[in-house]
């Protein structure tokens, strides 16, 4: 018998070569037809442009060793950077005129934060909201005196320790949930714990004295971070209040809400600003001082929490209305649904948004530069108006620029993550 | 048994808002109290009188006209005139460069996209006023003398002194040209009313742009040359140290034009990108499964789908462009915070007039802004079953 006839497939053809490997993803995205043959070429001869041009300036042409700004004209004109200028200026940039010897404390200020905020990355800490909070809350206080300093009175000692005491008892419970000690922190024993470490934070702080540093001479990024910082905290809390009051249905309550919202984002900041630099003074009774500071801090708080009071009102109108029956059906009170149904899955859906404002927020501090404080924008143009580096503009320009955009951009990437991350759920 | 008065909504709403009002009023008694004592204290009147006294000082670029000796309340319009000014071409510029960026985002073209990305992060994730000084420092003031200026023509000129242009100096007769013109406007309207009603009788639509082109420029250029050319050009001229005639744009306008459109480009960008991948891919197969070509796709199906999406977030932004114009005050260009904030504030002291007119003019362009885009919103949603 002959072999059996058994149906033998042939092996497929391989893709046609040209939609293979680089060539082909290069044909396919790039020359697919002759108008986008021509856009590529064009694209590629703009990226050339651009990009030789920034390297060409910023690095290869560079000057990196001179004492001051004629030497670097001298070396190579205009054609390339001349950063000496920029480095010899890096203290104050970040800094601004704070006293180089109490540097220290700002460094100091900012790695408590960072210890404090380190809990929040650990896995297996549960207690997170209520060391966010606390953090949000109690950072503030310990920072104001760590950075301000001087003379205090007694509430000011109270309110200090409690800041102390908030960092040691973030770091209690961390430890504490870490060795499975979870007993000391429940029922009466943690008011034990609590009290003892406010009583030993309120030791410290009353034994502790740190030289005035006025807020005339802070500045650059320090500066910078501590407006928008303050922005930052205050404008997520009131902006939530503010946006259940615009929908709550008292009417009064929704029309005060409503009208401070819409007459903060009607008008620019830099009115807003204007506003308080000149009017606040007039606002309080006589003699009360309000330093340039302050008066920023005030107007940029209030303006951002009307803008957060939006991004969270969006968040709550997509909230379905059965969520709000299924909590009243189980008994819940207005506060309780608001905090435990409703607010988490509003604000988990405004993150995106949320971030967005607090970019916006932090990039709109430059605006403080015009009402005459020193934040990174001013000195940055200060440093062209040193006589030794005098027209140097360009340069810390660009520094502060580039600083400003891994700031925002890391921002916004991390919100893009962190998206991606809450929404695991959501999706299918 | 009657729910006991704590319990009850009604009562504790009405005390909710008793309390809420109180609050806000105590604030207000605090603040107008203090501000009345601190200001009979400092001499200061809150009077709006000073409006008609002379304001004394110049303002370096003007829409409208004004001179040194002219009231505060001139000062005021003249701020108004170059706001709005800044806004419009801003707005503009803005839309066209944010739908050209948009699209490039979404061009099937890597290297397009990628270029398109890249100038969209990079541009805004910087801060607004970084780069509205870094145009005016680090561009327009490195432009070069007016001796060596940047030439296009002999017509327009670029240097460190501003943007000079020819401008137009219209004859006696030049009205009728423009009569003609109008005229020729209203007939093309009138000529395709009547192609769009053959299109809806026989489906078919009658090619009728040729002459509808024809019919605004035929007669408008017929009226001019009849009228002998009423219309003069003045071409900016070298004289001295500077340039004469035509019109001149300080270099502070060009930077804060530059630097606004180019950032509330990306914002527009983005949006524009937002809106057209919202219309379902769908609609775009089913059009194909039609026969429509992808040209008329975009214009009849997807765009108009997608400006459902766009036109909200982008008016917002038109008005974003227009407040975020009174940073020109960082670059000395006199817009209405610069001119009426800044200086007639320091110079007369009244700052509760000057801050609420400021304040005033604001809240009503955003409020005239809500409503156009309510009815815009209204008119704009196609119906849907």
């Amino acid at each position: 018998m002959a072999d059996a006839l058994i149906f033998q497939p042939k092996a497929g053809k391989p893709a046609p070569a040209s939609t293979l490997g680089v060539a082909g993803w290069v044909r396919g995205n790039l020359f697919s037809s002759l108008p986008n043959a021509i856009l590529t070429l064009l694209g590629a001869y703009i990226a050339y442009a651009f990009l030789s041009a920034v390297i060409g300036w910023a690095l290869i042409d560079a000057v990196w060793e001179a004492k001051n700004r004629r030497e670097c004209l001298d070396l190579v004109g205009r054609a390339g950077a001349c950063w000496p200028g920029v480095k010899a200026w890096i203290p104050n940039l970040i800094y601004g005129l704070y006293p180089k010897d109490q540097v220290w404390r700002i460094n100091t200020g900012f790695l408590v934060l960072a210890v404090w905020a380190v809990p929040l990355f650990l896995p297996w800490v549960r207690s997170k909201v209520v060391i966010g909070l606390s953090m949000a809350l109690l950072y503030p206080l310990l920072a104001s005196y760590f950075f301000h300093g001087g003379e205090r009175d007694l509430l000011w000692t109270v309110l200090i320790a409690l800041g102390l005491a908030g960092f040691l008892a973030s770091w209690v419970i961390a430890i504490g949930e870490w060795r499975g000690e979870v007993r000391l922190l429940e029922g009466r024993r943690r008011w034990v714990v609590g009290g003892g470490l406010y009583l030993l934070s309120l030791l410290l702080v009353s034994q502790w004295q740190l030289q005035e540093v006025q807020t005339r001479v802070w500045g650059g990024l320090f500066l910078t971070l501590v407006i928008s910082g303050f922005g930052i905290t205050f404008s997520l809390p009131a902006g939530i209040l503010l946006a259940l009051g615009r929908r709550s249905r008292m009417p009064l309550i929704a029309a005060v809400s409503t009208t401070f919202i819409e007459l903060f984002r009607s008008v620019p900041l830099i009115t807003v600003l204007f506003m308080f630099n000149t009017m606040l003074p007039l606002f309080l009774p006589a003699g009360v001082e309000v330093n340039r500071l302050l008066r920023a801090i005030v107007a940029v708080c209030l303006f951002s929490s009307a803008y957060m009071a939006e991004i969270v009102r969006g968040g709550l109108q997509a909230i379905p209305k059965g969520q709000y029956e299924a909590a009243a059906a189980v008994g819940l009170g207005f506060w309780q649904s608001t905090s435990l149904i409703i607010l988490p899955q509003a604000l988990r859906i405004a993150i995106p948004n949320i971030v967005g404002t607090f970019i916006g927020l932090f990039k709109d501090t430059t605006l403080v530069s015009i009402i005459g404080l020193f934040d990174l924008l001013s000195m940055a143009r200060a440093v062209g108006e040193d006589t030794v580096w005098l027209g140097l503009f360009i340069e810390p320009f660009f520094f502060v620029t580039m600083l400003y955009f891994v700031f925002c951009f890391s921002m916004s990437q991390y919100s893009f993550n962190l998206e991606a991350k809450l929404g695991a759920g959501q999706r299918r | 048994m009657t729910t006991p008065i704590l319990s009850n909504p009604t009562a504790r709403a009405i005390f909710y808002q008793a309390l809420t009002v109180l609050g806000v009023a105590l604030l207000f008694w605090y603040t107008i109290t203090n501000t009345v004592a601190n200001m009979s204290q400092r001499g200061m009147s809150a009077g709006f009188d000073f409006l008609d006294v002379s304001a004394g000082f110049g303002i370096g670029f003007k829409l409208i006209d004004y001179r040194e000796g002219d009231s505060y309340l001139r000062v005021f319009e003249v701020g108004i005139a170059n706001t709005l000014l800044v806004a419009v071409i801003g707005i503009a510029l803005a839309t066209v460069i944010g739908l050209i960026v948009g699209l490039a985002r979404l061009s099937g073209n890597w290297l397009i996209a990628t270029l398109a990305r890249w100038y969209i992060e990079l541009l805004r994730n910087t801060p607004l006023l970084l780069q509205i000084i870094a145009w005016y420092f680090g561009v327009f003031n490195l432009l070069p003398r007016p001796r060596d200026s940047v030439n296009w023509g002999g017509l327009f000129f670029l240097n460190n002194r501003g943007f000079y242009l020819p401008s137009p100096e219209p004859g006696a007769q030049f009205g009728l040209t423009l009569i003609a013109f109008i005229a020729g406007i209203a007939a093309a309207f009138v000529v395709r009313a009547h192609a769009r009603r053959r299109l809806v009788e026989t489906g078919r639509m009658p090619r009728v742009l040729p002459a509808m082109i024809a019919l605004v420029v035929v007669p408008t250029l017929l009226v001019f040359f009849a009228t002998g050319q009423p219309l003069a050009w003045n071409v900016p001229m070298l004289r001295g140290f500077n340039f004469v005639g035509g019109v001149s744009v300080p270099p502070s306008f060009c930077a804060l034009i530059i630097a606004l459109s180019i950032y509330t480009s990306c914002f527009i960008a983005e949006i524009v990108r937002a809106g057209i991948q919202s219309v379902s891919h769908g609609q775009t197969e089913a059009a194909r499964a039609l026969g429509v070509k992808p040209s008329r796709t975009m214009r009849y199906i997807i765009l108009p789908q997608a400006m459902r999406v766009i036109i909200p977030p982008l008016i917002n932004q038109y008005l974003n462009l227009t407040k975020n114009s009174s940073l020109a005050i960082a670059i000395g260009f006199p817009d209405l915070v610069s001119v009426w904030m800044n200086t007639s504030l320091n110079q007369s002291g009244r700052a509760i007039p000057i801050v609420a007119m400021t304040m005033g003019f604001y809240c009503l362009v955003s409020l005239l802004t809500s409503l156009v885009m309510n009815s815009y919103n209204r008119r704009a949603m196609p119906s849907e079953r």
